[in-house]
């Protein structure tokens, strides 16, 4: 079986909680095109539901109509998620992994999110440049390496 | 806008069973909150959601149970979730909620249970 060929796609997203349902379809579609795994896909959703979302909600608060890009490439069985914002800096890295809640009562909402994202991927980097925040994600899906290099 | 969950609702004696299908997330966890809420205040004292049919859910959506589980108990009723796909599962593991809820194997034991 010959390696899927490199697939590049950015989606423009407006500053809108429902506008992400074009990211989640992308998603989807480039899975089902390169055959991503179901649960590497499933799991690709979780992060970027939590990434985007908070874009959305922190980037711009003074609101107004914004847009930002969302580049995903896959290759070589792996994938490669680029956010890139021109809102206020924000890193997603320095929200602090949940605190265990007290005997008996429920853990807090925030947090949670993040402390998932780091564990559904392989790497998460955040660098702010030229006034834009930027979030890169990779994640591997085990597909068999490719053959032809080596002498084998 | 496709919301991408569908919630269907059935009743096995006095427990009312909410059949959800697809995906909770950002884009719709404010619906599923407003529509479990909805249920609880019509009067609902036992709710199982079922995630028999759910792909995945997103942080936004465990934020949405929390919310639905306070009010629950304020309210004096129960909620409870079955039938978890074991991916789904593990993200509630990974969010460290697998304690948060009343989480049971399948549909008989939580009609049991809350029955």
């Amino acid at each position: 079986m010959s390696p899927a060929p490199e697939q590049t796609v950015t989606v423009t997203v407006r500053n809108e909680i429902t506008d992400l349902a074009s990211v989640t379809e992308a998603v989807d579609r480039i899975g089902a095109e390169a055959e991503i795994p179901g649960k590497t896909v499933m799991q690709l959703q979780v992060v970027l539901d939590e990434v985007l979302s908070n874009v959305i909600k922190y980037a711009w608060p003074d609101g107004g109509n914004h847009e930002f890009y969302v580049r995903i490439n896959v290759r070589n069985g792996g994938i490669e998620i680029t956010i890139t914002d021109d809102g206020r800096p924000f890193n997603p890295l320095e929200q602090p992994a949940p605190a265990p809640p007290a005997a008996g009562r429920r853990p807090l909402p925030g947090g949670v999110g993040i402390h998932m994202v780091r564990q559904l991927v392989d790497s998460i980097e955040y660098v702010r440049f030229d006034g834009r925040n930027q979030v890169t994600l990779t994640k591997s899906y085990g597909l068999e390496p490719p053959l032809r290099r080596g002498g084998e | 806008m496709a919301s991408g969950l569908t919630m269907t609702e059935s009743h096995s004696g006095d427990v009312c069973i909410v059949s959800l299908t697809g995906r909770i997330d950002s884009s719709n966890a404010a619906d599923f909150t407003t529509h479990v809420n909805g249920l609880i205040s019509s009067g609902e004292k036992s709710i199982l959601l079922d995630f028999a049919n759910v792909l995945y859910l997103t942080s936004a959506a465990f934020r949405a149970l929390l919310v639905a589980t306070d009010e629950a108990e304020r309210k004096a009723a129960r909620l409870a979730l079955c039938s978890l796909a074991s991916q789904v599962r593990e993200l509630f593991e990974m969010g460290g909620l697998l304690d948060a809820f009343t989480i049971l194997p399948s549909r008989d034991e939580a009609l049991a249970r809350l029955g």
